[in-house]
């Protein structure tokens, strides 16, 4: 086993609500897995507020990262904001990528208002290549603040054309970190992830690079988070709710044990009749 | 650096589920390497202590503990013996006799224990009763019972310590329940109560109504985070009760919103 697969086995066993502690940890033991770590781990996603768009929040992850700083999908600018010599190097989509990017970005508002009615949602893109369409993401949305509980749905995607089949497969991977405190002595905590794939037919009737293809792409992936955003919630409550309860009552049981008296107080019965 | 090497590891040690050490401990020599050999087995050692694991005695499973430690040995008072112990194997070693042993009143706590707990815990359950310390006139009780499912990705652990005066009657304790599920991700159950009973002249009686009204308590916490706190994050659907009609027509969610709000406004 690689020094990478055992700090990702160790992840997943450690308890999930250091996550972050263990993963700074795990770099000290060995800083050469920082990078591959940091890209590949998901940790609850951090709020920020844009000074350049009225304080309006946004989220905070690997994905639009620059040293310190966090690029805002509401201005396209970096929080704080990054000196001209670091703005060089920093990375921006492309004009055709961000002009995506700030319409998913509406629709993504909508839907996150639509079923977490609060929280925040960030979309981020980026191109993959000067010679190609193909282009990769992140869907984010946050709910949480009020008592303990949090939920972070974290969507990473790559969208790419095949000419063969002319269809545009999409590809996410998503993680739910959700947690759920009752504020006393007890808490649920972790994450769940998911790979999904999806293949769409290319439109015949819209414009490649117009506006129209590009919400025809925001649509397809709005319907993929959409769906696995539903299914991993029923996963999330079976695997919460009722798998912990279940493993719960393999270690003590106080209705077992009422069951069995009954049964053997029906034995005796049986017992004492058959004496007669 | 040695000592924040130490750190590292008896942080991750420490945060492990008891029925994962064993991959836990491969895990962290692949990262740390063999210099970190001692440092990972002192760790484990110590949690082993801490969590009250139950090692194998020819044959019995008995809870090794800080209340049965002496020097680098440890000792069951039920069989008057003494042993050291493999930690990571969880075995007893060299094992001989000593001249621990339980006094009347304490077998008879330990006759009631085995009664409840090989009635109530359906896991592999373990549970002890330490002899009384003479100037505080207390015994320990405790119970551990565990459930290692690693091929179907769970594994649970419940663990409770009891200190009872034997003339005061007074008990209190902690129960500690921690269940691990990971399939597809990595998702954790913990449980953590401090419970007291003020005269309990029965101490196994109070014991049981105790983790009782805490099973009952884990219960209606698990409907009311289900019920509230869960659904409070993510709705199931819309308040249109239908899927999202995405597409460049999505906007009119917004406006069907402002103009709902604008009616009572």
């Amino acid at each position: 086993m690689s020094s990478f697969d055992a700090a990702l086995d160790l992840l997943r066993r450690l308890d999930p609500i250091k996550i972050e502690e263990h993963l700074g940890q795990l770099i000290q033991l060995d800083p050469s897995l920082a990078e591959d770590l940091l890209a590949s781990v998901d940790t609850p996603l951090q709020v920020k507020k844009d000074p350049n768009a009225a304080q309006k929040e946004f989220l905070a992850c690997d994905y639009n990262r620059d040293i310190d700083s966090h690029r805002s999908p509401w201005s396209n600018k970096y929080v704080p904001a990054l000196s001209a010599a670091d703005l060089e190097e920093s990375p921006f989509p492309t004009d055709s990528v961000r002009r995506m990017e700030e319409l998913a970005n509406d629709s993504f508002d909508i839907y996150r208002d639509l079923y977490y009615e609060g929280g925040v949602s960030s979309v981020y893109m980026w191109d993959l290549g000067d010679d190609t369409e193909d282009f990769a993401g992140a869907v984010l949305l946050k709910k949480g603040g009020q008592s303990h509980s949090s939920w972070d749905a974290i969507h990473v995607f790559e969208a790419g054309q095949n000419d063969d089949t002319r269809q545009w497969d999409y590809r996410v991977t998503t993680t739910i970190i959700l947690h759920l405190d009752s504020g006393s002595e007890m808490r649920l905590s972790g994450n769940l992830t998911r790979q999904t794939e999806k293949s769409v037919a290319k439109p015949v009737s819209v414009a490649e690079g117009s506006d129209a293809y590009k919400v025809w792409h925001i649509s397809n992936l709005g319907s993929l988070v959409e769906d696995v955003e539903s299914q991993m919630r029923n996963q999330l409550e079976v695997v919460y709710f009722d798998k912990s309860r279940d493993i719960y009552r393999e270690l003590r049981d106080q209705t077992q044990v009422s069951s069995s008296n009954t049964r053997s107080a029906h034995e005796d019965v049986v017992k004492g009749l058959q004496g007669m | 650096m040695p000592s924040k090497l130490e750190d590292i590891i008896h942080s991750i040690i420490a945060s492990a589920p008891s029925g994962e050490i064993q991959d836990v401990y491969k895990d962290l020599k692949i990262l740390a390497g063999d210099e970190a050999e001692e440092a990972i087995s002192d760790a484990i050692a110590q949690y082993n202590v801490s969590n009250l694991i139950p090692i194998s005695l020819s044959g019995k499973s008995i809870i090794i503990s800080e209340f049965n430690k002496e020097g680098s040995k440890f000792f069951d008072p039920v069989s008057s013996v003494q042993f050291s112990v493999d930690h990571l194997n969880r075995k007893a070693l060299d094992v001989e006799k000593c001249d621990k042993q339980l006094g009347n009143n304490e077998r008879k706590l330990y006759d009631d224990l085995e009664s409840y707990a090989s009635k109530h815990f359906c896991g592999d359950v373990s549970y002890a009763v330490y002899p009384r310390n003479e100037d505080t006139h207390e015994v320990v009780v405790v119970i551990v019972s565990t459930k290692y499912s690693p091929g179907n990705f769970w594994n649970g652990h419940w663990k409770s310590i009891y200190r009872y005066n034997m003339q005061t009657e007074h008990l209190v304790g902690t129960i500690d329940i921690n269940v691990h599920y990971f399939e597809d991700g990595n998702v954790s159950f913990k449980c953590c109560k401090e419970v007291e009973d003020g005269k309990a002249p029965n101490a196994i009686l109070a014991i049981k109504k105790l983790e009782n009204d805490l099973e009952n308590e884990i219960s209606a916490s698990f409907t009311n985070l289900n019920e509230r706190q869960f659904k409070l994050l993510r709705r199931r659907l819309p308040v249109t009760r239908s899927k999202i009609n995405w597409g460049k027509g999505i906007g009119t969610y917004r406006l069907g919103k402002n103009s709902a709000e604008s009616q009572f406004n």
